[in-house]
């Protein structure tokens, strides 16, 4: 963990229909972190999201990423300045095979998405090479010639993953990417999110629903609870946290911890 | 499919419309009908490009096709050009229109971008109409067909070597469409129509793609247009109108969207079904709707579409079976 602070929120707020969705929030993920934003239902974790990857601007506060401001700047700019997103729903091409849903992404990285001829020789084989290194992390190369719409949902999420990883960001934002999912994919996908950092390296900010999960796997948390920032620190802090426990009362998740 | 029996069965169909002036006789039909099937699928390939792959409701692309038209008719009228320089000053016509109009409809997604489409080629249609002292307005534009130029000047002024000029620039129009869907921008595009948002968290401007794949279309349109005035010596405003978009649609729906051949063998049905019907009834909208909707209704995914479906369920058919050996 580096004292550079990859990605800075400051003072974001969001209203829907006189619902203020986020209410002056503000975060730093530090690089090489893997940082969790958790809270209850309708804690303004997506929205938040949203307004840090571009989906929808916030209408107060600023977003600084890797020390430019980027609180107006495109989703696609933010991509391209090394910014990989997943969402909520996995968002995908469906009809697609796994091979060419990840290779979109290695294509647009490397500039050849343009291109209005298929890549022969050297180049084909750099781009190759970077589909196989993908497919290999998440371990979708026995699939990768089938739509994505027939995978399981588990396999899906990596896939998007995978998507989300091919434009070689430097920090991944991940949108409950354990959601409805069983206790075996759930496993696979804890273990991806390990690894996003032990072998590749990268900083990763998830929104995430189960406590057990956020404890064990990040080292910092942030937690919101009606639009509003609760609390924020390391694992222990947040678990012994008084108003922590009592947004989440009655859960009992934290009782086990 | 293999890349060698694709290409055995695409080399096949063009060598059958190599003999089409020996086959039409046999159906009946004259050759610039077939002619007219070769132009027209050029006009619907450039529909496919934005509506079948890329997802756009190209409902005006009538306004490409006409500029085409217009812009060889006017070259040929008023500056005595051959036929190739005519062709080219119409393709480049309707690029002009893709840029002017391009900007616009990039603005509007899904249905609006139809609706704008529409309007904006109405916009064209009025102008060819009323502007009566250089587009003979109503009555359109008479033109007679000219020299080739280079190499061999008379080819293009009979109906038979109007039907192979036809023939060789379908075939190189249908070779660059196949280059460009199969392209990382083509793949780009299939991206754009199943899932916009996804495309743009790829780090990748899509209103960029949106606009190139516009000029290609619009491009394409001209070019069959030209030919089009060219082959009935005739340039009129109804060439412009939305009907004739519709038709393109129509046509593109009908032989399987986002496919490559499948905008052929829609043209095909089309300009064929025209003719035949029209001659046994003034009322031929109607009997070509009626088989509109029964092949919508029947093949959503339109003729070439549903044999590759078919095609892959079998192969998927056999995959499974052998898993269970």
């Amino acid at each position: 963990m580096s004292d550079r602070i990859l990605l800075e929120a400051t003072g974001i707020s969001k209203v829907f229909g006189g619902v203020r969705a986020v209410d002056d929030v503000s975060l730093q993920v530090r690089e090489g972190t893997i940082h969790a934003l958790i809270g209850p239902n309708g804690a303004g974790k997506t929205t938040f999201f949203n307004a840090i990857s571009g989906f929808a601007f916030p209408e107060k506060g600023s977003v600084k990423f890797l020390g430019t401001d980027v609180t107006r700047m495109l989703n696609w700019r933010r991509i391209a300045m090394g910014m990989g997103r997943t969402f909520q729903t996995p968002s995908i091409f469906p009809e697609l095979t796994v091979d060419e849903n990840v290779r979109l992404g290695v294509n647009a990285h490397a500039k050849q998405a343009f291109r209005l001829r298929a890549p022969r020789g050297d180049a084909k084989a750099a781009l190759d090479k970077r589909v196989d290194e993908l497919l290999g992390f998440v371990n979708l190369t026995a699939q990768r010639d089938r739509p994505l719409s027939e995978l399981a949902h588990g396999s899906q999420r990596l896939c998007e993953i995978a998507m989300s990883l091919s434009t070689d960001p430097v920090l991944v934002l991940l949108d409950e990417p354990m959601a409805g999912l069983a206790e075996a994919e759930t496993e696979r996908i804890i273990g991806v999110i390990r690894d996003l950092r032990e072998r590749l390296g990268l900083t990763v900010l998830f929104v995430e629903h189960n406590m057990r999960v956020v404890l064990s796997l990040a080292d910092r948390i942030t937690v919101l609870d009606r639009g509003k920032l609760l609390a924020e620190g390391t694992p222990a802090e947040i678990a012994a946290n008084e108003s922590v426990r009592a947004a989440y009362l009655g859960e009992g998740v934290l009782d086990h911890v | 499919m293999t890349a060698r029996k694709e290409l055995l069965i695409s080399a096949a169909v063009v060598v059958l419309f190599a003999f089409g002036p020996w086959l039409s006789p046999l159906l009946h039909l004259d050759v610039s009908i077939v002619s007219e099937v070769l132009v027209t699928a050029i006009a619907v390939m450039s529909v496919n490009l934005l509506l079948g792959y890329t997802g756009l409701p190209a409902f005006g692309n009538a306004a490409y096709f006409g500029l085409g038209a217009y812009g060889a008719a006017l070259s040929v009228t008023y500056g005595h050009v051959h036929f190739i320089e005519a062709v080219l000053i119409g393709m480049v016509a309707a690029l002009l229109g893709g840029l002017i109009l391009g900007p616009f409809l990039l603005r509007r997604r899904g249905i609006y971008f139809g609706l704008l489409s529409i309007a904006f080629g109405q916009v064209f249609y009025f102008i060819a109409y009323r502007y009566t002292d250089v587009t003979g307005g109503e009555d359109g534009m008479q033109i007679a067909r000219p020299y080739a130029g280079l190499p061999s000047a008379h080819v293009t002024v009979t109906d038979l070597g109007f039907y192979y000029t036809a023939l060789v620039i379908f075939v190189i129009a249908l070779f660059a469409f196949r280059t460009i869907v199969r392209s990382p921008f083509g793949r780009t595009l299939i991206a754009i129509r199943q899932n916009e948002p996804r495309v743009r968290y790829l780090g990748l401007n899509t209103d960029r793609f949106i606009f190139v794949a516009l000029l290609i279309s619009a491009t394409m349109a001209g070019l069959s247009g030209a030919l089009f005035g060219l082959l009935i010596n005739f340039a009129y405003p109804l060439e412009l109108d939305w009907h004739q978009s519709g038709y393109f649609v129509l046509s593109m729906i009908l032989g399987g969207a986002g496919t490559v051949w499948g905008s052929l063998v829609g043209a095909f049905i089309y300009v064929i079904g025209k003719d035949i019907i029209s001659t046994i009834t003034q009322w031929w909208q109607i009997f070509l709707g009626a088989l509109f909707v029964v092949c919508v209704l029947g093949f959503p995914r339109g003729i070439l579409g549903t044999l590759q479906a078919l095609r892959r369920r079998a192969a998927q058919q056999f995959a499974d079976d052998d898993a269970h050996v």
